[in-house]
């Protein structure tokens, strides 16, 4: 690998993902080859079933490739074990998904800091980075709800919060807005281009929400698991 | 940035585990409540047990031959005259059992000559079991004492004393102070006779013990049958059952000589009274069957309950995994709320247990209140039991229950851990719910 690659945020090659179902091979991901540069706000978009979501699974290590390769930073994924690949989600990638996923015990403050207290960071760093985050974020006097007290927009915020307070390279977006109104949608994808600008995270969204792929500096169109069109604004 | 090394992430693991019982109340509290009625059960189970035992064995030693008996090796299936301690062996015994190491474990030593004869009056004769003892030594070692009816026990300075079973008086036509000739064969093989007088009546409940049994100190036996300082047998009672093996292996090598001469022999009751021993096992197995079933019904409750809530918490599990936990440690985390949930009902259990254990039956328990004449009665080859059994509370035991249960919440709650672990994590954050 050459010093170039080690600055490209992701790159895949000639990746391809087959599910079996019962008898049936499902070919999810067809022969992606894909680089992402540090600070891109990148959509993967398709309809239903075009393989966006199980490419970012792959590229944020929470499924292997059938073949191919996938590098995140300078790490090629493929042949990682799992404590590796559950080191280089904690430090590296940050996710938001669709349903937002909070743990339900913990309050808005701990969902945020989860990642970074498994990183080790010490209490007053934890704090003071989610503290500057909730109040970028209107989140300010809602930490200690527990996620069932917070409305849709509200916890997919604070998920936000917890994917880019870890400081990874990457956050990885799967429908973000795809349960919330379109003033919550716009809000949280404001906070994600500024965070994009200001702190450098490099965004790779899978969706099919137009005002997404409208925001995203990079759209990769995604049909039958085979990228159809790389386009960049 | 302080990273310190927290690849194993135990607190975490910790945390979350505490908040999850702690979010699933109603489960918690009714799995917990399970845990500790059984733990409970447990421990009251196994003090009642445990001292049902030890009464047992306390009074089938005290109406036999003791925690641990000394005598001639051909005694116990002749029960003869002849096959009795000589004098030296006898001495050489109770020096053993004043040494100091030993002194301290025995709380009660007799001395007998046990003699197969016939009592007879004017109404006529009967079958008699003799027991030639040393008054003052039998009283602490036998509760026969206490069974007095009319008159008194023996005591040290009574010569030509009787103490007589209820059943003989009455078959014999005796009254208190009545004489009565004892009739067995000497050292000589001669009938000889001696002629006592009732000084005592007692009732013991056991007919074989009511209609037989005579008491008679140990001299007047010796001048009688011409026996001098020599007896049937030596029973000693220790303070605590468990410690016999110790105690007869310890009189071994202080009675070797005898011993390899064949001039005696060292049991333990279980050796001594197999009958008896048979007993406290087959209703001991029968207990361990019983708590097994216990500890399987335990199992499943934690089974159950951890398994119930990985199966509701496939999404966060998921969320764990992307979020940096290992699928090892996301098992970790369903292990460690079954062994959290399991060691402290345990606990709380075995505290309960043993609280309302002392605080209702610490002064015992009667069974015959609870099961009616039968238990008041309840006898078992000519030894009486007292229906009113005392708890047995053992260090040994609760550690042994709170470790089975434990051992049983590891168990039940390594299944439910492996599914957590084994996961597919993109498959279980579609999981609607």
């Amino acid at each position: 690998m050459t010093p170039e690659d080690t600055r490209r945020a992701v790159r895949t090659e000639n990746l391809s993902k087959i599910y079996q179902q019962e008898a049936e091979e499902v070919q999810a991901v067809r022969d992606v080859s894909l680089t992402i540069q540090p600070g891109e706000f990148t959509a993967l978009a398709g309809p239903s079933g075009s393989g966006k979501t199980t490419l970012l699974n792959v590229i944020g290590g929470l499924t292997r490739p059938t073949r191919g390769q996938v590098w995140v930073g300078d790490q090629e994924l493929s042949e990682l074990p799992n404590r590796a690949l559950a080191r280089l989600r904690l430090d590296q990638v940050g996710f938001v998904f669709q349903a937002y996923n909070l743990l339900p015990v913990l309050t808005a403050r701990e969902n945020a800091e989860f990642p970074m207290l498994l990183q080790g960071v010490s209490v007053a760093e934890r704090t003071s980075r989610v503290d500057a985050l909730f109040a970028r974020t209107g989140m300010t006097g809602l930490e200690d709800r527990r996620p069932g007290k917070l409305s849709g927009g509200q916890q997919q915020r604070v998920a936000v919060v917890r994917a880019v307070a870890s400081r990874p390279a990457l956050v990885l977006a799967d429908e973000p807005t795809a349960n919330l109104d379109s003033a919550s949608s716009d809000a949280l994808l404001d906070l994600m281009d500024d965070l994009n600008r200001d702190l450098g995270v490099t965004f790779v969204f899978a969706t099919h929400d137009a005002r997404v792929m409208n925001r995203c500096r990079r759209l990769v169109r995604m049909v039958d698991g085979a990228v159809s069109s790389d386009e960049t604004r | 940035m302080t990273r310190p090394d927290s690849s194993s992430h135990v607190g975490v693991i910790l945390a979350l585990a505490l908040r999850n019982l702690r979010r699933q109340v109603r489960r918690t509290a009714l799995t917990a409540t399970a845990i500790i009625l059984g733990a409970s059960l447990l421990v009251f189970a196994n003090a009642i047990g445990d001292g049902t035992h030890e009464q047992w064995i306390d009074d089938g030693v005290r109406t036999g031959s003791g925690h641990v008996t000394i005598e001639h090796p051909a005694f116990r299936m002749s029960r003869k005259l002849e096959d009795r301690l000589a004098a030296e062996v006898r001495a050489a015994t109770v020096a053993a059992l004043a040494t100091a190491d030993l002194a301290d474990r025995v709380t009660g030593i007799s001395e007998q000559l046990t003699i197969s004869g016939m009592a007879s009056s004017a109404a006529g004769a009967r079958p008699a079991q003799i027991l030639a003892v040393n008054p003052e030594a039998e009283a602490a070692f036998t509760t026969i004492d206490e069974q007095v009816i009319e008159g008194r026990y023996l005591e040290s300075d009574d010569r030509l004393a009787a103490y007589v079973g209820v059943g003989l008086m009455d078959q014999l036509d005796l009254r208190l102070g009545s004489r009565l000739v004892l009739t067995a064969q000497d050292v000589e093989q001669e009938i000889a006779g001696q002629l006592v007088r009732v000084v005592g009546v007692f009732r013991n409940g056991a007919p074989q013990v009511d209609q037989r049994v005579v008491h008679i100190p140990l001299g007047i036996a010796a001048e009688w049958l011409g026996t001098g300082e020599d007896v049937s047998n030596i029973a000693v009672v220790v303070a605590d059952s468990t410690k016999v093996s110790g105690l007869v292996s310890r009189l071994r090598e202080a009675l070797a000589e005898p011993v390899d001469a064949g001039l005696a022999t060292v049991l333990g009751w279980r050796d001594a009274m197999p009958a008896l021993a048979a007993l406290v096992a087959v209703d001991q197995y029968g207990n361990y069957f019983i708590f097994g079933i216990l500890f399987i019904i335990i199992g499943f409750g934690i089974v159950n309950t951890v398994l119930m809530s990985v199966l509701h918490r496939q999404r966060e599990f998921g969320v764990l995994q992307a979020l940096g936990l290992t699928p090892r440690q996301t098992g970790a985390v369903v292990f460690v709320e079954g062994l959290l949930l399991t060691m402290v009902s345990t606990l709380v259990g075995v505290g309960i247990g043993t609280g309302m254990t002392w605080h209702f039956f610490g002064d015992g328990l009667d069974m015959a209140a609870l099961a009616g004449d039968a238990m008041s009665n309840m006898d078992l080859g000519g030894v009486l039991m007292d229906p009113i059994v005392i708890p047995v509370f053992s260090v040994v035991r609760t550690v042994q229950t709170l470790g089975w249960i434990s051992l049983m919440g590891v168990l039940a709650s390594v299944y439910p851990a492996i599914r957590a672990a084994r996961i597919d994590v993109c498959e279980s954050m579609k999981f609607d719910r």
